[in-house]
C-alpha cells in the first residue's frame, strides 16, 4: 500500500516542501530511501525503525520503499524522521489514512520514539501548506511564529498516533520559555569622557553607518562597541521575521521565539571565511554576517582577521544579501548589518599619538596592508579613540543614558522611513540629492574638499549621508548647513592618518 | 648614425652598462685606452682567442686592469663583457639618456662636478635628473636606517625641513625610513634644493614606495647615480653610492641606525674625507639608536636639531625666521578656539570641553584656521603651529 505524507526540509535559510511517499509491498524484506538524501537522512531508516518497534509498533516484514520528492533537491537532516514512520504506519495499515489528512509531520526521532526539535523549524513549517502541522514539543513556538497553521505537538510517537486517532485528546504544549537575556544591556550612561565617539556611535546607530574605532589597547574600544546594541530601536517585522528564519536555519535561536533586538554578533579575529559567509560543502550555514542580519556585526581587532575574510565582507556590505554557490546548489541568504570594528593603529599599540610609536616602518606597512583601502572606504565613520582624559575619567561629567539616546535614534530612524528607507546610510544619490539638499556654505566645504582631492566621488556620498544623519539628530529640517558637514568630515579620519602614518 | 656621430662619452655609458661593472672597474676599462677603442675591442672578443690573439687592449686588461680576480675569472668576465657589448647598441642606448632627459657627465669634462672630481675615489661617471648646478651651495646629508622608528623619521622630517629652509640643500638616498623622511622634510620647507644619490639607473626607482617622492626631488632639486639607465638595484652597489654622499656632505648626521648598516659605512667614509660627521642621540634602550649613541661616544657632534647643523656649519646659529607673520588673523570666533589650542598636538575632545562648541561648529573653525595655516590636524588630533613654514 502507498501513503503521501506532507513535510519539509531546509535548504540554506529557506523551506522546500517535500513529499515523502513510502510504498509497502510483497517482496524481499528491505527498507531503502531514495530521492538524494544526505547521510544524516539516510540515517532516519535506523531511527524509525526502532522508534516503531520500541512504540509497540509492528516493523513491516515487506519491501518498503521510501521516495523523497521533489527528487531533485537534496534532502539534509533529521527533519523528516517523523513523516517517514508516519507513511510507514500508513502504508502497513497500523494506521488509517484519514488520521493524517491535512496534517504535515515534522520532527526527528529518538530510538525509543520520542519527538525531538530540530533546526531551521521556522523557515520549513513556511513551506509547508498543510494546514495542521505535528511538530515537537521544543518546536511549537517557533513554528507558531507563522501564524495562519495549527501547530499540535506530542511528546512520542505512542501519543501522537493515540491523538491522531482521537483516542486520547492532543496534549498541552509545553509554557513558553522565559527569555532572561533581556535584562543586561550595557548602560551608555557608565561611559567617561570620549564625547566625540559617544556622538558616532550615536550617529551610527541612527544611520546605519559603518563605523571604524582605531586607538590603542585600553582606550575603551569595545566597551564603546558594546554600547551600540541598546540603542537600536526594535526590529520590524519583516527584518525580525528574516532575522529569525536565518537563526532558526542555523540552530541557535534563542528561547522566546521572534528576535525582535537586533543581533549582536563578535566573530573571534580567527573565524574562517566559510563561517563568517556561510557556506559548507553540504548543507549551506549561515554565516555570521547573516547572523547578524537586521543587528550588528562587531569585528574587534579588525587588523588580525585574514585578508580572504575581510574581502568576502565587500559585497554583502553593498547589497545587505550574500549569494553562496556550491556546485550543487546556489542560495541567497539575508545580511544587512551595521558594520562596527576596532584596532589598533599600528603592532605597539600607541600609534595615534605623535611621537609614541615604537614600530618600524616595515612592521607598519605590513600592518597597513592588512586591511584593504576598499573595505575601509566603506566605513561611514573613522575616528581615532584615545584614553580619555583622566579628569573626565575621575569626574562623571554627566553623559546621557541609552534610553534617552535610543528615543532619539529612533526618531531618525523615523525620520529615514519617511525617505523610504530604513535608515540613512541606505539613501542612493538621487534620494540624497532630494531629501537632503546642501546649503551654500556646505557646498562649498565639499567643493573644496572635492577639488583637493581629499575627497572621492564615493566618499562624498558617505560624508553627505552622515551629514544628513547628524542633521536629523539635531532636528534639523531645510538644506544641511556647513556644521553638518564639517562633523562627518572630522568623524571620518583618512586611514592614512589613523593606521600608524608616515613621517608628518 | 654613423659610427663618427658617435661622441665618446656614448662609450663610456655603454661601457658602465656592462654586467658586474662598477666604478673601480670603469676606471680600469678606461685606463687601458680610448672608450670606443675598449668598446670595439670587447666587441671582437671571442672565446677561442689565444693569448696571441689579444688585442693590446684585452692584453692590458689581462695583465694589471682587473685586481684580485685568477687569470681564468679575468677571462671569463672579459668573454662576458664580449657578450654583453655585441648585443648593446652603442648610439640607440645613448639616444636613450637623450630621450628621458638624463644628463651625463664623465670624469674629466668640463661640466663634471668639481666637488666629485677633487675626491680620491670619483665615480668615472655621472648620471643627473633634475638640474645639477643645485650641488653649488652647501650640504648636508642625512642618513639613516631604513627600518626607522617614529622617533627617528619625525626628528629626519624636522632636521631635512628645518636644513632646507635655512638654505642647506640636503642630501640623501632616498631609501625607506630616514633617507625618505629627510626629503620629505626638505621638500616641505620649499627652500634649498634636495639633492639624492641612488645606487640604481635612473629608471629603476627602487624603492618602489617612493616612486613619487623620487619625482618630486627630480623637480625640485636633482636625483644623481653612477649608474646608467636600466642598471637594477644590487646590494654591492649601494656600498658605492654612499661614499658619493660622503663627498658630497659638508656636514653628514646620522640620524638613527643600528650598529651596523649603510648609514655608519657612510660616516667612516665621510671621517675619511675629513668631513663634520654628526650623530642624533636616540634612547640607549633602543636598538635602532645603538649606531648613534656609539658615533656619541666616539666623539661625533651630536646633532639635536638644525641649529646644532649649522654651528658645526659654521653658520648662523640661529635659523632665519620670518620676522613678519604672513598669515591673515583668524576670525574672532576662530581666535578664541585658537587660544586653546596647545602647542602639542591633542584630541579634539579637550578642545570640546574647554571650548563649549558643538563639534560642528568647532570643526568648521578648525578647518579654517588650518586653511590659514595656524594648526595642523590628524585623526582627531590638533596641534598649533608656531610660524609660517614658507
Amino acid at each position: 500500500m502507498l501513503a503521501t505524507v506532507p513535510s519539509a526540509a531546509l535548504f540554506g535559510v529557506a523551506g522546500v516542501a517535500v513529499t515523502v511517499e513510502v510504498h509497502v509491498a510483497r517482496g524481499l524484506p528491505g527498507f531503502t530511501v531514495v530521492g538524494l538524501p544526505d547521510t544524516s537522512c539516510r540515517e532516519s531508516r535506523d531511527r524509525v525503525r526502532a522508534a516503531l518497534l520500541t512504540s509497540g509498533f509492528a516493523w513491516p516484514d515487506k519491501r518498503t520503499t521510501v521516495n523523497l520528492a521533489p527528487t531533485s533537491v537534496r534532502k539534509i537532516g533529521s527533519a523528516l524522521d517523523l513523516a517517514i514512520a508516519i507513511g510507514v504506519l500508513v502504508a502497513s495499515e497500523q494506521l488509517s489514512p484519514a488520521a493524517i489528512e491535512d496534517r504535515a509531520f515534522l520532527g526527528e526521532l529518538g530510538l525509543d520514539g520520542t519527538l525531538r526539535h530540530v533546526p531551521g523549524v521556522l523557515p520549513i513549517i513556511e513551506a509547508i501548506s498543510a494546514p495542521e502541522i505535528i511538530v515537537p514539543p521544543g518546536s511549537v513556538h517557533e513554528a507558531s511564529l507563522v501564524g495562519d497553521r495549527r501547530v499540535l505537538c506530542a511528546t512520542d510517537l505512542k501519543e501522537l498516533v493515540d491523538a491522531l486517532t482521537a483516542e486520547v485528546p492532543w496534549p498541552r504544549p509545553p509554557d513558553e520559555p522565559f527569555d532572561l537575556t533581556v535584562a543586561a544591556l550595557p548602560e551608555l550612561a557608565d561611559v567617561r569622557g570620549h564625547q566625540v565617539a559617544r556622538a558616532a556611535l550615536e550617529i551610527a546607530a541612527a544611520g546605519g553607518h559603518n563605523l571604524l574605532m582605531v586607538g590603542p589597547p585600553g582606550a575603551g574600544k569595545t566597551m564603546l562597541a558594546h554600547r551600540l546594541s541598546g540603542l537600536l530601536p526594535d526590529l520590524d517585522d519583516g527584518i525580525a521575521l528574516e532575522a529569525t528564519r536565518v537563526h532558526s536555519a542555523a540552530g541557535v535561536l534563542p528561547p522566546g521565539g521572534l528576535i525582535r533586538r537586533p543581533p549582536w554578533r563578535a566573530p573571534h579575529h580567527g573565524t574562517s571565511a566559510v563561517a563568517m559567509v556561510g557556506g559548507g560543502s553540504q548543507r549551506l550555514r549561515p554565516g555570521e554576517i547573516s547572523l547578524a542580519h537586521g543587528g550588528v556585526l562587531f569585528l574587534d581587532e579588525l587588523g588580525e582577521f585574514s585578508a580572504v575574510v575581510l574581502d568576502a565582507l565587500r559585497q554583502p556590505l553593498e547589497e545587505g544579501v550574500i549569494r553562496i554557490a556550491r556546485a550543487e546548489t546556489r542560495v541567497e541568504v539575508p545580511a544587512d548589518f551595521l558594520l562596527v570594528a576596532a584596532m589598533n593603529p599600528c603592532p605597539c599599540g600607541e600609534g595615534v599619538i605623535p611621537s609614541s610609536c615604537r614600530c618600524t616602518d616595515r612592521a607598519l606597512d605590513r600592518y597597513r596592508r592588512r586591511v584593504s583601502g576598499p573595505l575601509l572606504d566603506r566605513f561611514d565613520l573613522r575616528l581615532d579613540v584615545h584614553r580619555p582624559d583622566p579628569r573626565a575619567l575621575l569626574h562623571g561629567d554627566g553623559a546621557e543614558s541609552t534610553a534617552v539616546v535610543a528615543a532619539r535614534v529612533r526618531a531618525v530612524r523615523e525620520r529615514a522611513r519617511s525617505r523610504g528607507v530604513t535608515s540613512n546610510a541606505g539613501l542612493g544619490g538621487s534620494a540624497l540629492e532630494r531629501d537632503a539638499p546642501l546649503s551654500a556654505p556646505a557646498s562649498d566645504l565639499l567643493q573644496r574638499a572635492l577639488e583637493s582631492g581629499r575627497l572621492t566621488a564615493r566618499g562624498l556620498r558617505r560624508i553627505w549621508r552622515v551629514a544628513l544623519t547628524i542633521a536629523d539628530l539635531a532636528e534639523h529640517d531645510g538644506p544641511l548647513r556647513a556644521e553638518h558637514v564639517a562633523s562627518a568630515f572630522h568623524l571620518r579620519a583618512d586611514p592614512a592618518f589613523l593606521l600608524g602614518s608616515s613621517a608628518a | 648614425m654613423s659610427r663618427r656621430a658617435i661622441p665618446s662619452d656614448a662609450f663610456v655609458v655603454a661601457l658602465a652598462r656592462l654586467p658586474q661593472v662598477g666604478p673601480a672597474r670603469l676606471r680600469s676599462l678606461l685606463c687601458v685606452g680610448e672608450p670606443s677603442e675598449v668598446w670595439e675591442s670587447l666587441c671582437r672578443v671571442s672565446p677561442s682567442e689565444s693569448t696571441s690573439q689579444r688585442s693590446s687592449v684585452v692584453g692590458k686588461l689581462m695583465a694589471d686592469g682587473l685586481d684580485r680576480l685568477s687569470e681564468t675569472q679575468r677571462v671569463g668576465l672579459i668573454e662576458l663583457w664580449g657578450r654583453a657589448a655585441r648585443s648593446l647598441d652603442v648610439s640607440t642606448f645613448w639616444q636613450a639618456h637623450l630621450d628621458a632627459g638624463i644628463g651625463v657627465t664623465v670624469f674629466g669634462s668640463p661640466s663634471f662636478p668639481p666637488v666629485f672630481a677633487a675626491d680620491d675615489d670619483p665615480p668615472m661617471v655621472l648620471f643627473w635628473k633634475g638640474d645639477l648646478d643645485h650641488l653649488a651651495g652647501v650640504r648636508a646629508a642625512l642618513v639613516g636606517t631604513r627600518r626607522a622608528s617614529r622617533y627617528g623619521r619625525d626628528v629626519a622630517f624636522e632636521l631635512g625641513r628645518d636644513l632646507a629652509a635655512a638654505g642647506i640643500a640636503v642630501v640623501s638616498g632616498l631609501a625607506l625610513g630616514i633617507d625618505g623622511a629627510a626629503h620629505s622634510g626638505a621638500l616641505e620647507a620649499c627652500a634649498a634644493p634636495p639633492i639624492a644619490v641612488v645606487g640604481s639607473g635612473l629608471d629603476r626607482i627602487y624603492p618602489r614606495a617612493h616612486a613619487a617622492l623620487w619625482r618630486r626631488v627630480a623637480d625640485a632639486g636633482v636625483i644623481i647615480s653612477e649608474y646608467p639607465l636600466g642598471a637594477p638595484a644590487a646590494a654591492w652597489q649601494f656600498p658605492a653610492r654612499n661614499r658619493l654622499i660622503a663627498t658630497l656632505a659638508d656636514a653628514l648626521i646620522v640620524v638613527e641606525s643600528q650598529h651596523t648598516g649603510g648609514a655608519m659605512g657612510t660616516a667612516i667614509e665621510a671621517t675619511r674625507r675629513g668631513g663634520v660627521v654628526m650623530a642624533v642621540p636616540g634612547p640607549v634602550t633602543a636598538s635602532s639608536s645603538d649606531g648613534t649613541n656609539q658615533l656619541l661616544v666616539d666623539g661625533c657632534v651630536p646633532a639635536r636639531d638644525a641649529t646644532d647643523v649649522l654651528i658645526a656649519l659654521g653658520r648662523d646659529s640661529v635659523p632665519r625666521r620670518s620676522a613678519t607673520e604672513s598669515r591673515r588673523p583668524p576670525s574672532p570666533e576662530a581666535a578664541a578656539v585658537l587660544e586653546h589650542i596647545a602647542w602639542q598636538a591633542a584630541p579634539m575632545e579637550q578642545l570640546l570641553l574647554a571650548t563649549g562648541l558643538d563639534l560642528g561648529v568647532l570643526a568648521l573653525h578648525i578647518d579654517a584656521l588650518e586653511a590659514e595655516g595656524w594648526v595642523a590636524q590628524r585623526a582627531g588630533w590638533v596641534e598649533r603651529i608656531g610660524r609660517s613654514r614658507s
